[in-house]
């Protein structure tokens, strides 16, 4: 059952067109990536998922339904610009956003004390939210944006300004959520997240999808031109006609080969002149896929 | 309850909770009377001082009026001066007499020159320029020593003299509609008409920047996306209304409270009797609370939409004393009103959206407007309302996203256009 879906939407702002004919859909119990370079069209597309701003022409759909304010209540959001209520105290601030997507107090405050026992903040829950340190604050959005338990979560760059130990505590969380059958919607530069993530992604340029569906089936678009080898000896292989480009780190090489490259015999050449350890054809990895789709173009 | 009321009234509750919390709400309930307090205590002091410890000289070649001149001015009711009267007819008289003004030993020299046959011109020698008060004095001093002269010398007692200068004191009563006459202080009934619109325009344009500053904080913060992704813009510009409006009138609640408890008070009776008794009307009871909701609403939204507009408090703080023009000129008009206020200019001030609220209580205060100009001025007030918070929710709307640069007037308008 698809739990969101663009059919093409457009937006214009000003000359400007932000979104053009976008069109997507996210399955119950699916992460998606939603990618593309800086002002590519991805938090206007978001904005337009959430009702913040109205499509120009297309249709969304939440929950197989037209778009209506009362499907938001099923819905979690999180977008770029965080932001909360400062003087606030952290335990107040989350039964305000639960209530304010419907929960009741008791069942608000129950919730919000166990979200923030489960991310290891629950000695904050009586500071000011001004007191507490970034990498906290950005927990307790989190803990905002998922506390009324929503079938669809949006999140705009999730893991910006996190360190690693976070960013691998917020990946887990997503993936049992995930696990619970709730459809997860988020942006992100980070491409090792997404390909270790996402099941589907939707790559967007100047407001257009160029690039979208399940990540295997995309990745299988791409013939396996990608070789690793790992050696001690000559290096001389390196300068094979059969390769396109190298990047040599000391035993270590990562090839990409030319249209129709010939593995097989870069293989032989390279044994020739060197002891080979490991030699792996693989299939291009999603940053590459990336660059390749939107040229030079991405400053990600 | 319907979602749109729920979300609404769970933004007033937060943002009414947090203000009556916070340090700023403790501070300006006590210090603001605190202050007003002072400020008339020491205009009170003040007035009691003034013309006491002064040292003047009156110098006239009539012996009669120069005495009949210091006489005055030691029967005045404020502290007595010290008036020395000198003969000037002496060589060289007038010129140590300047010198004792130059030299400051004494405060001011009154020289008067009599004319045989027509009324004497006088002449005031002071160090100081800027006193008037003084110079009234001298000039009431000097006329009404004259009169009493002059009725002295057809053969008037000099008692009967000093009680014509005095005066006759006039006794102010008040007809009321229903024909009862009251005892009424024309001058306390002012005070009172003043002190309740500066008590209005002070609460309406405090809690109207209150609502701009906590839209900009909230925009600084960057909030407003993830409110937006549950309420709708309006619902969150209306519960900020609320929530700030209910905080002003909790403010004023207390204040009413404890002036109510003071005026009970023994002391305050004392105080608050005879010439300085003020009545409250039960129409300015209830007209007090619709005018300050009514005021609050309007600055509240224009202050809203400007808010959405700026990016930093800096920014809007240039902008305030221009929205807040029409509370100035509402003061600037007292005169006006004092002096006829069922004049055309007087009546088109208390119809006129920004400025009703103050003027309609400073007419109050001179005579009760009859009940169809209230009616104009409420329904008038509203219309206003409504039309400001079609535009300012339209700023709210889009501004409230919009961070980086100050929008330009053809921005403004394309804002009003996109929503």
């Amino acid at each position: 059952m698809p739990v969101v879906q663009l059919a093409g939407v457009t937006k214009t702002y000003e000359n400007k067109v932000a979104v053009r004919d976008l069109s997507l859909s996210i399955e119950a119990g699916q992460m998606f990536g939603l990618l593309g370079p800086n002002g590519a069209g991805k938090t206007s597309s978001i904005r337009m998922m959430m009702g913040i701003t109205l499509p120009d022409s297309g249709r969304i759909e939440l929950f197989e339904k037209p778009f209506a304010r009362k499907s938001l209540e099923r819905v979690g959001y999180l977008p770029e610009e965080r932001g909360l209520y400062k003087k606030m105290k952290v335990l107040d601030q989350l039964i305000f956003f639960g209530e304010l997507h419907g929960l009741a107090d008791g069942d608000a405050r129950k919730r919000a004390t166990d979200w923030a026992a489960r991310l290891d903040i629950a000695e904050s829950l009586d500071k000011k939210t001004e007191e507490l340190s970034k990498g906290m604050q950005q927990k307790i959005q989190f803990i905002g944006t998922v506390l009324h338990s929503p079938k669809l979560i949006v999140m705009d760059e999730p893991f910006s300004g996190l360190d690693p130990v976070n960013a691998v505590l917020l990946e887990r969380t997503l993936l049992e959520l995930k696990e619970e059958g709730s459809a997860i919607l988020f942006s992100t530069h980070r491409m090792d997240q997404v390909e270790k993530l996402c099941d589907s992604i939707c790559l967007i340029n100047n407001g257009q999808a160029v690039l979208s569906g399940r990540m295997r089936e995309i990745k299988s678009r791409y013939e396996r031109n990608h070789v690793i080898v790992e050696f001690e000896g000559s290096a001389d292989f390196l300068k094979s006609s059969e390769i396109a480009e190298a990047k040599n780190f000391s035993g270590h090489a990562e090839i990409r080969l030319k249209e129709h490259g010939d593995a097989q015999k870069l293989l032989h050449e390279a044994a020739a002149g060197a002891r080979i350890y490991r030699f792996e054809l693989v299939e291009p990895s999603l940053e590459e896929i990336f660059i390749r789709t939107v040229g030079g173009k991405a400053d990600a | 309850m319907p979602e749109h009321l729920r979300n609404m009234l769970l933004i007033a509750r937060r943002e009414y909770l947090e203000q009556i919390r916070g340090r700023a709400f403790r501070m300006s309930t006590i210090g603001l009377p605190a202050l007003f307090a002072a400020i008339l205590g020491v205009a009170w002091l003040a007035s009691q001082g003034m013309g006491g410890n002064k040292h003047y000289v009156v110098a006239c070649q009539d012996p009669a009026l120069a005495n009949a001149v210091r006489d005055q001015l030691l029967g005045q009711k404020e502290k007595k001066p010290t008036v020395d009267v000198i003969d000037p007819t002496a060589p060289g008289a007038r010129e140590s007499l300047t010198r004792l003004a130059q030299s400051k030993s004494v405060d001011g020299v009154l020289i008067i020159h009599t004319h045989l046959g027509g009324l004497p011109t006088a002449s005031y020698y002071s160090s100081s320029s800027g006193d008037f008060i003084t110079a009234a004095k001298l000039s009431e001093a000097l006329n009404n020593g004259l009169v009493d002269e002059d009725l002295t010398t057809k053969g008037t007692t000099q008692a009967d003299a000093d009680a014509i200068v005095k005066g006759v004191t006039i006794a102010t009563f008040l007809v009321k509609k229903d024909g009862s006459i009251v005892k009424s202080n024309a001058e306390a009934t002012f005070w009172k008409g003043y002190v309740m619109a500066i008590l209005l325009s002070m609460t309406t344009l405090i809690y109207g920047m209150n609502v701009a500053r906590s839209i900009i904080q909230e925009k600084t913060s960057r909030i407003f996306e993830v409110m937006l992704a549950t309420v709708k813009p309006s619902d969150m510009l209306a519960g900020k209304l609320i929530g700030a409006g209910s905080v002003g009138l909790t403010q004023i609640l207390i204040w009413v409270v404890a002036g109510a408890v003071l005026v009970a008070s023994p002391l305050a009776a004392a105080i608050l009797t005879g010439q300085y008794a003020v009545h409250f009307s039960l129409a300015e009871g209830i007209l007090f609370p619709v005018y300050f909701v009514l005021g609050f609403l309007l600055y509240s939204s224009l202050f809203a939409g400007l808010a959405a507009t700026c990016e930093t408090e800096q920014e809007l703080q240039m902008y305030m004393p221009l929205a807040a023009a029409p509370t100035w000129l509402s003061f600037a008009l007292i005169v006006v009103i004092m002096n006829d206020s069922n004049s055309v200019w007087a009546i088109a001030a208390s119809l006129f959206p920004p400025t009703a609220p103050i003027i309609m209580f400073l007419r109050m205060a001179a005579e009760m407007p009859p009940a169809w100009q209230f009616a104009a001025s409420i329904a008038l007030m509203i219309i206003s309302i409504w039309a400001i918070l079609w535009i300012s929710s339209r700023l709210y709307r889009v501004g409230i996203l919009m961070y980086g640069k100050r929008a330009t007037l053809p921005e403004l308008v394309r804002w009003l256009r996109y929503s």
